[in-house]
């Protein structure tokens, strides 16, 4: 069972996004409605992937990503951002700051399955703008 | 893998969080315009409008509906630029905002009644593309004054900065609480979420940072959350709400560092004097926080919550039975019995919580009236100032929605007929400004009075007894009776804001529906010191921020009913007249059913829908006529259902009404397993009907559970057939059916 943390605060955009998602056998959700709750639930438990937007209260998408990818055991976890349109210039930060992937909504059942499985699938799921080593 | 996911099933949830991002948007518009009126910046305000259209621009795109997306994303372009702005918004752009809000809001409707939603207004998007960058801020940060590690203070934007120095200069302190959150303290339920919310209600909370820490014992996770916040709170009282002691962020003492904050902040404003405009912006702020924890849900999901509930009533009833059955059999069912009290305790307990959750705060029901107060303004071009106060009650959702037109009604006719113009005010010795004020409080445990009261030129009676066609009325209920008349009007031409006419025939007739009442009082002479609308008590406040604390002196003013010395007092002659405070009584809670509407012995009844089984066709080849049953005159009919003896009633005899026509159908209801039918005359149709108890015994009749308005004004009989079959006769159906067999 691969566990997946879903960070968003709108909740039926959450529960959209499992319903995508929930199409393939072996995964597993937990919620985040926070930034500071995604960052509190990573720190404590281990998840093997994360889909984020990045747009939220207190601190956004990209301030997550740079947390994560500061701390050790989170370098290589593979995190799928999905957000809005207009957001596109946050792209180059996200990627920049770590994180694996860069989708925007509105987004198909099949697109967002697509990059989960695929980022599930790759050994090493670090973007490429990500931190070395 | 499972069907494909059609993403536009989540359409009834982007309703419902449209609906709650909407509000708050419409919340932080009205702080951001009352700042900027004030010459200041509202970073925080402006920052959460941006998040809220953002996501409602998120969800539409999902949920496929463009012209949202489209309007959102317009709006949300000009917020992002007065976010980088430091939060500074120019007054055209609010009000094009505000256009956008009510844009959304109306196709958002749209959707939810299943109409085709219209396409972004172009005008609209057009403008807000138009909108000038509001310039940046001048001036030093207030940030560099801060103790706090540059790394920390690096990751501030400017416009956070900006609300810690403004924050400061409103008298503020801006303090760092640490958080470290942990295993145990998770499953103490001490996570960064109910430590934000805790320390939400005290204070507000400019920013929260994740910092890494080396790991050990104390720091399982290798985390640490800093939130730095804005408060007039105690040490004490933040550290019990963070589980950790605060640091002050400016060295105590530091009066040369407060006032470069300041002005840091507000560099348009020299003045270092509070505005008292801020108090009530505070206000609104600590009513924002309150908010934090609630979950909205759509009523369909607490009906669903119900309906299992009813589902679980009845598994317990069988559950009863079994025991009985058990008992029967010699069995010792002492402890089921115990477990089983037990039980039903509990279900009546999730009964009364389900219905707890119906609630609404008085001050959610008033909440879009400032909105509205203020596009009424620009509409009229009059100047009004708004006084609420919503007191603490609550209500059950159902009956808000169904009052709520009835309030805006009685807004606007206030704003629109109430209230003069600037000139005539002036003329008559007023203030330019109108007064509007409209309050709300728990009468009794069962129901709650709202009062909308105007300071304008009153109702002249002699002009609507003129145009009724009658004699001028002498008291206020007289003149309630009058402008109540459907279609009565006293201004010769259609206004846009409320339409031709008063429309109070229209407020009473909600009110009555819900089984409230509406009450008038109008026209004091100039001279009494305590007409409602000039008291100096009211008119105090101007957000709807107000204390819930609800004063003696407002109950006894907004009390019609408890003051008929008044209503007698007023007098028709035509001196001057300042203002007129309508009344509404409403209950608090009411049961809304699905019902049939049928008509028998000449009266219309109603039936709730869940009672019957099934409607079926008299057909008097198939009734079987018995001996009469014991004293009753009525005899025993039976009707022949698929095979089925079932006891045939006339509701009529029943009831002792006349004969009235065939009864040539018939309702079948179900009591401890058996059929009953009651034939009626005719079938009328089915609607929801608001059912209200009958609360005098003496007009208790059994078999009558409620009294209901089917829209005519009358009071339609609510029957309920399950209570008349037990009353009839000692004898159990089967008997009768053995008969005919």
């Amino acid at each position: 069972m691969k566990e997946i943390l879903v960070v968003d605060d709108s909740k039926v955009m959450r529960e959209m996004i499992v319903a995508c998602l929930r199409a393939h056998d072996g995964l597993a959700f937990t919620h985040a409605a926070s930034g500071l709750e995604a960052i509190e639930k990573l720190s404590l438990q281990a998840f093997d992937l994360v889909v984020l937007d990045l747009n939220m209260p207190d601190i956004g998408g990209v301030e997550v990503v740079e947390f994560v990818r500061a701390q050790d055991k989170l370098k290589t976890l593979p995190i799928l951002i999905v957000t809005t349109r207009g957001d596109e210039a946050s792209r180059t930060r996200v990627l920049a700051a770590g994180a694996s992937r860069f989708m925007t909504k509105p987004f198909t059942p099949d697109a967002i399955l697509g990059e989960v499985l695929g980022l599930l699938d790759e050994p090493s799921n670090v973007g490429d703008a990500g931190p070395g080593p | 893998m499972s069907g494909p996911v059609d993403l536009r099933e989540f359409v009834s949830g982007f309703l419902v969080e449209a609906e709650e991002l909407l509000q708050s948007a419409n919340a932080n518009l009205l702080a951001v315009d009352a700042s900027v009126k004030n010459g200041e910046s509202n970073p925080r305000a402006v920052r959460e409008l941006f998040r809220s259209l953002h996501t409602i621009k998120g969800l539409a795109a999902m949920v496929e509906v463009e012209p949202i997306v489209a309007i959102a994303h317009g709006m949300e372009a000009v917020l992002r630029a007065a976010d980088r702005a430091g939060g500074r918004l120019q007054l055209a752009a609010i009000e094009q905002l505000l256009a956008g809000s009510k844009a959304i809001e109306l196709r958002v409707r749209a959707l939810a009644d299943g109409r085709p939603v219209a396409a972004a207004p172009a005008r609209l998007v057009e403008a807000l593309a138009a909108l000038e960058a509001p310039a940046s801020p001048a001036g030093p940060s207030a940030g560099a004054t801060l103790a706090l590690e540059p790394e920390l203070r690096a990751k501030l934007t400017d416009s956070e900065r900006e609300q810690l120095a403004a924050g400061i200069g409103r008298g503020k302190r801006a303090l760092r609480v640490d958080f470290i959150p942990s295993p145990a303290r998770v499953a103490e339920g001490l996570t960064i979420t109910t430590v934000r919310e805790r320390v939400a209600a005290l204070a507000e909370i400019v920013k929260v940072l994740p910092v890494s820490l080396p790991r050990n014992e104390d720091t399982a996770g290798g985390l640490m959350f800093t939130l730095l916040l804005l408060t007039t709170a105690t040490d004490e009282a933040i550290t019990v709400a963070a589980a950790a002691a605060p640091v002050d962020l400016v060295p105590k003492g530091a009066a040369a560092v407060r006032a470069v904050a300041t002005d840091a902040g507000s560099p348009d404003d020299p003045s270092a004097e509070r505005d008292p405009l801020w108090d009530e912006l505070d206000e609104l702020d600590e009513l924002d926080r309150r908010r934090g924890g609630v979950v909205r849900v759509g009523v369909e999901r607490l009906d669903d919550a119900m309906e299992k509930l009813s589902a679980l009533i009845v598994t317990r009833f069988r559950f009863g039975r079994a025991i009985a059955a058990l008992a029967a059999q010699g069995a010792d069912v002492r402890a089921l019995r115990q477990i089983e009290g037990e039980h039903r305790r509990q279900v009546r307990d999730l009964r009364t919580s389900i219905l707890q959750l119906r609630m609404i705060s008085t001050r959610e029901l008033l909440e879009p009236i400032p909105l509205l107060v203020r596009g009424l303004q620009v509409a009229t071009g009059k100047a009004v100032r708004l006084s609420i106060d919503a007191g603490r009650g609550e209500l059950d959702k159902a009956v808000a929605e169904r009052i709520f037109p009835a309030i805006v009604h009685l807004i606007r006719n206030a704003v629109d007929h109430g209230i003069e113009a600037k000139e005539a005010r002036l003329r008559a010795g007023k203030p330019e400004e109108g007064l509007l004020t409209i309050t709300c409080f728990a009468r009794s445990s069962t129901h709650l009075e709202l009062s909308v009261s105007d300071d304008g030129g009153g109702i002249d009676r002699e002009a609507v007894a003129r145009r009724a066609g009658r004699e001028v009325p002498r008291s206020d209920a007289a003149l309630l009776d009058l402008i109540a008349l459907p279609g009565l009007s006293t201004r010769d031409k259609a206004t846009t804001t409320s339409g031709r006419g008063l429309g109070v025939d229209i407020v009473k007739r909600i009110a009555e529906e819900l089984g409230g009442e509406l009450f008038l009082r109008a026209s004091q002479e100039a001279s009494e010191s305590t007409s409602p609308a000039t008291s100096p008590a009211t008119s105090q406040r101007t957000s709807p921020a107000t204390s819930p604390a609800t004063s003696p002196a407002t109950s006894q003013r907004t009390s019609p009913a408890t003051s008929p010395a008044t209503s007698q007092r007023a007098s028709p002659a035509t001196s001057q007249r300042t203002g007129t405070t309508f009344t509404l009584r409403i209950p608090l809670t009411v049961t809304i059913v699905d019902a049939f509407s049928f008509e028998c012995g000449g009266q219309v009844f109603v039936v709730p829908v869940a009672l019957v089984e099934e409607i079926i066709e008299v057909d008097r080849t198939k009734v079987v006529t018995g001996p009469r049953r014991g004293d009753r005159t009525q005899q025993a009919a039976l009707i022949e259902r698929r095979g089925e003896f079932v006891p045939l009633l006339a509701l009529d005899e029943l009831f002792t009404l006349p004969h009235g026509g065939s009864a040539n159908k018939a309702l079948v209801v179900r009591r401890n397993g058996e059929p009953f039918a009651f034939a009626v005359d005719r079938m009328l149709g089915q609607q929801e009907v608001v059912l209200r108890p009958l609360e005098d015994p003496l007009v208790k009749v059994t078999g009558v559970c409620g009294v209901t308005d089917l829209g005519d004004g009358q009071p339609t009989l609510v029957v309920d057939l399950l209570a008349l079959s037990s009353t009839l006769s000692g004898r159990p159906a089967r008997q009768g059916m053995e008969v005919a067999a």
